[in-house]
């Protein structure tokens, strides 16, 4: 798989207008169904046998308000979450330093649960090594909060990102349009819950052993 | 120096400031004075050269912040919107070197700053968000007398002449017992900025580096923000985010009423919202009744923390204080608490708070106040505080709740007030404060002032 910078300027592109995946919107539901049809026309027999097994949902799915915005500048949200896709180009022997430290981390990420905000985060290392695509859902607002996290959690970031061509460090006013350019909008995304931060679950989880507790005291 | 007797307020000049006082403008660091009066002027410039020559005119009255902790009688401030600045013929790459969210204004980021609904600029009174509002120019006084002589001062110098128009005047001041639109004693609490030659008040925390606040210095973050280019230009401004909230007074007394069934009752469920009684006395330091005593003495009033209350019980997580300035608070998301701060220049205007409003025809009353929110920064931070503590919940624990005082509110919204065993949960919260209006200035230096006025071969 070979990711051009073509792709990340068409990316870019896209968010210029401001709906997601329904660029289509204009057109009645029957013609984007339809439109469909004729670019699976072209598509594998498989896919275009399980295309016309589909069209009911897909009918339901049109006549449906895309549940997708884009959150600021760049970015898919849901509900209160946001997706926020980062792809890089790493220096040379950058995958074997992440790869070891993000062994060493072993998934216990303390400086993500010091944000508070982040609901998951990937590092998938690709392309023999030369790249690194970050992945992540996350509540609210991400650009608002770039200063803080430059004053609270630098060296977090830092030693994840270093090997990252041209990353300027936490401290440099440059972080967020670095970040920035180098992020990719989906083109698609699920969330389940697009109502719960990660503070909202945290708490349900809290109040959720509190009832059970009170209910073992009184059953 | 003058001995503490001669300042404003309680604040102590300490050591010399490292500021270049004598070059920013006075309303950045000189508080406002109890009581106070003033006028907001708005100005729409027809003519760059005539413009320019006002800027020239105005310029010498406009007080610098040299020795701000005097007991200053009365001031003139300066600001210029970016349509200002084009209309003044400033260069374009000078206004190139303008953030983008004030080179659009205000209105434009309606989006961004959550200025929907009832608040969209589409409703707001004229001329503010229609791009005409180039200059304001505001008159601080602490006497209707003196306050006179400085609104004549800055007269003078665009009467009369043509290429100046003035598209709105609005008058302010303290009202009896310096309380605001709703009833409370405001503008307590406002940030230190290091090297301006006070000694913080109790309870105001660590002094905040002065690039948060004024354009040529290191911030918090250990650099300067960038500055509008030339160096003239940028150095020793600031921005300040003006907007103007209309208080529905007999949507507030009904509220309180439907809460509350006697005086004290709505009296405590008015501080909850707040978290300060009416008169200034913080719920930290009186807890169980109005301590009016602690409301009115500046070395007392703002001296606490919230370690004592981590659960919220005396200031509710959700209340306008703690919302807009946390303190201690442990916060859901990672923040730093000094990075968010404004200083703040309100100005109440129209009659003063009648707790018998209740009909809505009091509610259309104009009154209310008109924030200046001054800060290097100023467009970034509103629109963090708008978006994170004041429309949103999360960050605090609360939810979809909004800021009880100057939130936008949604039908069904509520106000949690945590209490043991068991918390109360108050709903028909409305948009008590609505948004008339709102510009962003920059608040040039005087040496700025001088360059706008006097450009090169102009």
């Amino acid at each position: 798989m070979v990711w051009r910078q073509q792709d990340k300027e068409n990316a870019v592109m896209t968010t210029q207008t401001v709906t997601v995946n329904r660029s289509e919107q204009d057109l009645a539901p029957e013609q984007q169904l339809q439109k469909l049809r004729e670019i699976y026309a072209g598509a594998p027999e498989l896919g275009r046998v399980a295309l016309e097994k589909m069209m009911p949902e897909l009918e339901v799915a049109t006549r449906l308000a895309s549940k997708a915005t884009i959150n600021g500048r760049i970015g898919i949200r849901q509900g209160k979450v946001s997706e926020f896709t980062l792809m890089f180009k790493l220096k040379p022997g950058g995958a074997n330093r992440l790869r070891t430290l993000l062994g060493v981390l072993g998934g216990n990420f303390q400086g993500a649960d010091a944000v508070g905000t982040v609901h998951d985060m990937r590092f998938v290392l690709f392309d023999n090594d030369t790249r690194l695509l970050f992945a992540t859902a996350y509540d609210g607002e991400w650009d608002s909060y770039i200063v803080d996290f430059s004053s609270k959690i630098p060296d977090p970031l830092d030693v994840l990102f270093c090997d990252c061509e041209g990353y300027p460090g936490m401290h440099s006013p440059k972080i967020g349009e670095y970040l920035a350019n180098h992020q990719i909008q989906a083109d698609g995304w699920y969330v389940a819950s697009p109502n719960l931060t990660v503070a909202e679950t945290k708490k349900l989880e809290k109040v959720g052993a509190a009832v059970e507790q009170f209910l073992d005291k009184v059953g | 120096m003058l001995s503490v007797k001669e300042s404003v307020g309680e604040n102590r000049s300490t050591r010399a400031p490292t500021l270049e006082l004598h070059e920013i403008q006075a309303t950045v660091l000189r508080p406002r004075p109890a009581p106070y009066f003033g006028t907001h002027v708005l100005l729409r410039v027809d003519d760059a050269r005539a413009g320019r020559h006002f800027l020239n005119r105005l310029t010498p009255h406009i007080a610098s912040s040299a020795n701000w902790w005097n007991a200053a009688n009365s001031w003139l401030a300066v600001g210029i919107s970016y349509a200002g600045l084009e209309a003044l013929g400033v260069p374009k790459v000078s206004l190139q070197s303008f953030p983008e969210a004030f080179r659009v204004g205000m209105a434009a980021r309606a989006r961004q700053l959550g200025d929907e609904g009832v608040n969209d600029p589409k409703n707001w009174d004229k001329p503010y968000g229609t791009g005409q509002v180039h200059i304001g120019v505001s008159a601080f006084s602490d006497s209707e007398e003196k306050h006179r002589r400085a609104l004549a001062i800055a007269r003078e110098q665009y009467e009369g002449f043509s290429g100046v128009s003035v598209l709105g005047m609005q008058d302010f001041g303290a009202q009896p017992g310096d309380r605001n639109s709703l009833g409370y004693k405001d503008g307590i609490d406002q940030p230190p900025v290091e090297g301006s030659g006070v000694e913080p008040l109790p309870g105001q925390g660590r002094p905040i580096k002065a690039g948060e606040f004024i354009l040529g210095y290191p911030g918090e973050a250990g650099f300067p923000l960038p500055m509008p280019q030339p160096d003239i230009l940028g150095r020793n401004g600031t921005y300040i985010g003006f907007r103007k909230y209309q208080s529905r007074v007999a949507a507030f007394n009904r509220f309180l009423r439907a809460n509350g069934n006697t005086e004290e009752e709505r009296e405590l469920v008015a501080a909850k919202l707040v978290g300060r009684w009416r008169s200034g006395a913080p719920l930290t330091l009186a807890p169980d009744g109005d301590n009016p005593a602690i409301g009115a003495d500046p070395r007392r009033n703002n001296d606490f923390d919230y370690a004592n209350d981590p659960h919220g019980r005396q200031v509710p997580f959700g209340s306008h204080i703690r919302r807009m300035n946390p303190r201690d608070t442990t916060l859901t998301r990672l923040t730093d608490v000094n990075i968010h701060r404004l200083i703040r220049r309100g100005s109440t205007y129209g009659p003063p708070y009648d707790p018998n409003a209740v009909s809505d025809a009091d509610d259309e009353v104009p009154r209310g106040a008109i924030f200046q929110f001054i800060s290097a920064k100023a467009m970034a931070t509103i629109e963090f505080l708008q978006q994170e503590w004041i429309q949103d919940g999360n960050f605090i624990g609360a939810g979809n709740e909004r800021d009880p005082i100057i939130g936008r509110q949604e039908e069904g919204a509520t106000f949690t007030i945590p209490k043991a065993p068991v918390r109360r949960r108050i709903h028909g919260i409305q948009t008590f404060n609505v948004l008339k209006g709102g510009e962003y200035f920059f608040l040039p230096s005087l040496s700025a002032l001088n360059w706008l006025a006097n450009p090169i071969g102009g």
